[in-house]
């Protein structure tokens, strides 16, 4: 998109680095903490702290299109945002396959990260390299996505099928085709937070709300989809607490909608100065 | 899995079916949003979404083919005439628009003369925008470029439901691999290009080699992933 | 082929033509996809406007995740509750609509706030008015491309071997691209600049001027949507309807066991059939509106 987005470097509030920590850190506890205590209390209540994670990796991902996008790419913000779920959804299905061929079942996430993060970090240098786009932050930029991405597929996968096993991710989230929107959720989750707040007066804050709202929402997909895979409980509970986080921080949103907006009118006609 | 020659076999088919994507990019005629104003000739859309919407339409006639066949030549073509009809109709029915709703005639700002037909084009090219609609030249690189995004598509699908038997897994992979090549494509183009008489065209060679290096880690990532269930 | 599947195509073309009709007028009157490029223009060349700013990615993802929920949900009811297909299809194009709500609405309002310098407003009577027609349009869309993967799944002879919410979310990127390259053009290149001379693109200098002003008082999107009703949206679902239509016709027919080639070579039947339709509508607009009268070369050929 050529018009609107920030000049280079968009300014922000909260530290990329500080970011980055807590959505990797963040998502990988939590994907983890709910496979085990799953696994331990042999249920699948919890299978909601995998949602809950993936939002953490949403927000790292919403906030490095943010960065990448405020250069201007000449495609669109939707382009990079496919491009994170295309990547995405190789690392998961590749840490989860190898990590079982090793027999290592619960090692998949750190595997996932690794290629995520190297197979983002490559495609950045691509683009500066060998297209010539010379964006400073193209290389750091596209291993986070590529990491939120995997992340957020993979907790995002995990609530559907309350197990980190690779046979049963396959069987409960692929074969029922629910990877589709987890795919497509997951993707404008992370592209649509920028994308719907683009423009001269863009803030940070506003786009990473934006980006918590939109995972609420599709926590409520996965919630649906795990009534399927998991009974009513698990579905039902994840379900609630995503519409709980979607009104949550929905509200908060107008709030800084508020905030921001030159005004905000019931109805009226062109503004007066320009009239 | 056991690596013999089979698998070199599947990832030089992944790594072709790639560059097709990426290389298939360079035809599509997208103006972008320019083109969506009558501003500038081609489809008024964004590369990636269109080369997805083309290459992936093919993707899903390649999988019926495949459910019932496993003739290499039947499933490639099947992906590509798929992909053929989707951009064909698509264009077709933009040239309704063009033609009918905005009232202009097809005219190209990158060449004079139509290399197809010979018509000659500055005439027709409204003051203030760099030509509109889709000539004949530009319609002819759409078809070759979306029929080569479903080939590389069923190309992709094809050895990875050799390896995994899976096919809702092979197709969301053939989806994350033609997404990865198809944007680094369009970010080769920068937006917008004409089709292959376009001079952007001669950029093709960053996209392929950019393409060839995501679409071996890609593939050595794919073959390595069992079916499952 | 027998009556009943080919009745099954027939009805495939038909939910195909309506959904990328509704999906092109749910992206005007939600002002979505490039055109929308100018109205985000508009206000910063001065010219706020009361007309809705629907910037949800691009149409393909958007139309992706609306049909991919409605299989989605609609699956789910099937598989786990049992409920008959159309009333699992309905459930899960409301759900489908509803999430299309919130990401318009968010749009709206992120969008125009961001345009605080240019003093353009956040109009809450819009969004109030305009996003119930948004919904709507996404319900026909998202419930149309639903039932389309559910017939290529559970009804048609041979099965498709994917699963339905992928066979929707391929279809819900098609009609979205479909939508974004044909119907947009009648929103972006006439309707929002009926203020220019008639029968040529947009002229660069003109960007952002957009029409803000109605017959009576101020334009708004569900007036675009009045507009491009008219020939914007059937073409787009002509488009998509000729997508689905040709593509599994030929397969029905001709069954892909046996006959497969014939399936392709009336496949490529039917892209050379285009080619040439494509080459008389250029021939045919070339003679009938001919040269601009600013062009100072010769006109030869």
């Amino acid at each position: 998109m050529t018009v609107g987005g920030g000049a280079g470097g968009a300014p922000s509030a909260f530290d990329p680095k500080k970011i980055r920590m807590y959505g990797l850190v963040g998502s990988v506890v939590g994907i983890y903490l709910g496979a085990i205590l799953n696994m331990a209390l042999n249920t699948n209540v919890f299978s909601f702290v995998g949602a809950v994670a993936a939002i953490f990796a949403v927000v790292m991902g919403a906030n490095s299109v943010r960065r990448i996008c405020a250069y201007g790419i000449g495609t669109g913000v939707p382009s990079i945002g496919m491009l994170a779920l295309g990547m995405g959804i190789i690392a998961v299905m590749f840490g989860l396959s190898v990590a079982e061929t090793l027999g290592f079942g619960l090692l998949g996430p750190i595997i996932t990260l690794v290629y995520a993060g190297v197979f983002g970090y490559i495609i950045g240098v691509l683009a500066n390299k060998v297209i010539k786009f010379n964006i400073p932050v193209m290389e750091e930029g596209n291993a986070d996505l590529s990491m939120a991405g995997a992340m957020a597929i993979l907790g995002w996968s995990f609530a559907v099928s309350g197990n980190l096993g690779y046979f049963d991710i396959v069987k409960n989230v692929l074969m029922t085709g629910y990877i589709a929107i987890i795919f497509i959720a997951g993707g404008l989750a992370i592209l649509h937070p920028f994308n719907a707040n683009l423009g001269p007066d863009e803030k940070q804050d506003r786009t990473l709300v934006n980006a918590i709202m939109v995972s609420g929402i599709a926590m409520i997909a996965t919630g649906i989809a795990a009534i399927l895979t998991q009974g009513l409980a698990a579905g039902l509970l994840q379900l609630v607490i995503g519409f709980a986080l979607w009104f949550y921080f929905f509200k908060m949103y107008y709030k800084l909608v508020k905030r921001d907006a030159a005004a905000v009118v019931g109805t009226g006609l062109l503004p007066p100065t320009v009239q | 899995m056991n690596f013999d020659i089979n698998t070199i076999v599947y990832i030089l088919e992944i790594l072709v079916g790639g560059l097709l994507v990426g290389i298939g990019v360079h035809f599509v005629p997208v103006g972008g949003a320019p083109a969506a104003m009558a501003q500038a000739t081609g489809i008024g859309t964004g590369t990636v979404q269109l080369a997805a919407g083309s290459g992936l339409t093919g993707l899903l006639a390649a999988g019926l083919m495949m459910s019932v066949t496993d003739n290499l030549w039947l499933i490639l073509a099947s992906g590509a005439v798929g992909a053929g009809i989707m951009i064909g109709s698509t264009m077709l029915t933009g040239s309704w628009i063009y033609a009918y709703a905005v009232g202009a005639p097809f005219a190209s700002a990158k060449v004079n003369y139509d290399p197809i037909t010979g018509f000659s084009q500055p005439p027709y090219v409204a003051p203030g925008t760099v030509g509109q609609g889709i000539p004949t030249i530009c319609f002819v690189s759409g078809l070759i470029g979306g029929m080569m995004g479903g080939l590389g598509g069923a190309m992709i699908y094809y050895p990875l439901y050799l390896i995994n038997g899976n096919a809702a897994l092979s197709a969301m992979f053939a989806i994350g691999i033609f997404l990865v090549n198809a944007v680094l494509a369009s970010w080769n183009i920068q937006g917008t290009i004409e089709g292959f008489h376009d001079p952007k065209f001669k950029k093709w060679p960053f996209a392929f080699r950019a393409c060839a290096i995501a679409s071996i880690l890609l593939a050595l990532a794919a073959v390595l992933i069992t079916g499952g269930a | 082929m027998d009556a009943f599947s080919m009745g099954l195509i027939a009805a495939m073309g038909a939910l195909a033509t309506v959904a990328g009709a509704s999906e092109d007028i749910e992206s005007d009157v939600g002002s979505q996809s490039n055109p929308n490029s100018q109205v985000q223009l508009a206000a910063q060349v001065g010219n706020p406007h009361r007309i809705y700013n629907k910037a949800i990615s691009g149409e393909p993802p958007a139309n992706a995740l609306w049909a991919a929920t409605a299989a989605m949900v609609a699956y789910t009811l099937i598989t786990a509750f049992q409920m008959p297909a159309l009333f699992a299809l309905v459930a899960g194009a409301s759900v489908a609509a509803l999430f299309n709500g919130v990401f318009a609405i968010s749009a709206y309002f992120g969008r125009n706030s961001s345009q605080r310098r240019f003093n353009q407003w956040v109009y809450l009577d819009i969004v109030r008015y305009t996003t119930p027609s948004i919904m709507a349009h996404a319900w026909i869309t998202s419930f149309c491309i639903a039932t389309i993967s559910y017939i290529m799944v559970y009804m048609l002879p041979i099965h498709h071997p994917f699963p339905m919410p992928i066979i929707a979310l391929i279809w819900g990127l098609a009609v979205g691209a479909i939508g974004s390259s044909v119907g947009d053009i009648h929103y972006g290149g006439e309707r929002e600049f009926q203020n220019r001379q008639f029968g040529c693109g947009l002229n660069t200098m003109l960007s952002g001027q957009i029409v803000r002003k109605a017959e009576a008082g101020l334009r708004n999107s569900i007036d675009n949507a009045w507009f491009c009703t008219k020939f914007g949206g059937p073409a787009t679902g002509m488009g998509f309807g000729l997508t689905v239509f040709l593509d599994n016709w030929r397969t029905t027919v001709f069954d892909p066991v046996t006959q497969a080639s014939l399936a392709i070579a009336m496949g490529i039947f039917f892209i050379i059939v285009e080619v040439f339709y494509n080459l008389y509508i250029e021939k045919s607009a070339r003679r009938k509106y001919g040269p601009y009268p600013e062009y100072k070369g010769d006109i030869a050929a």
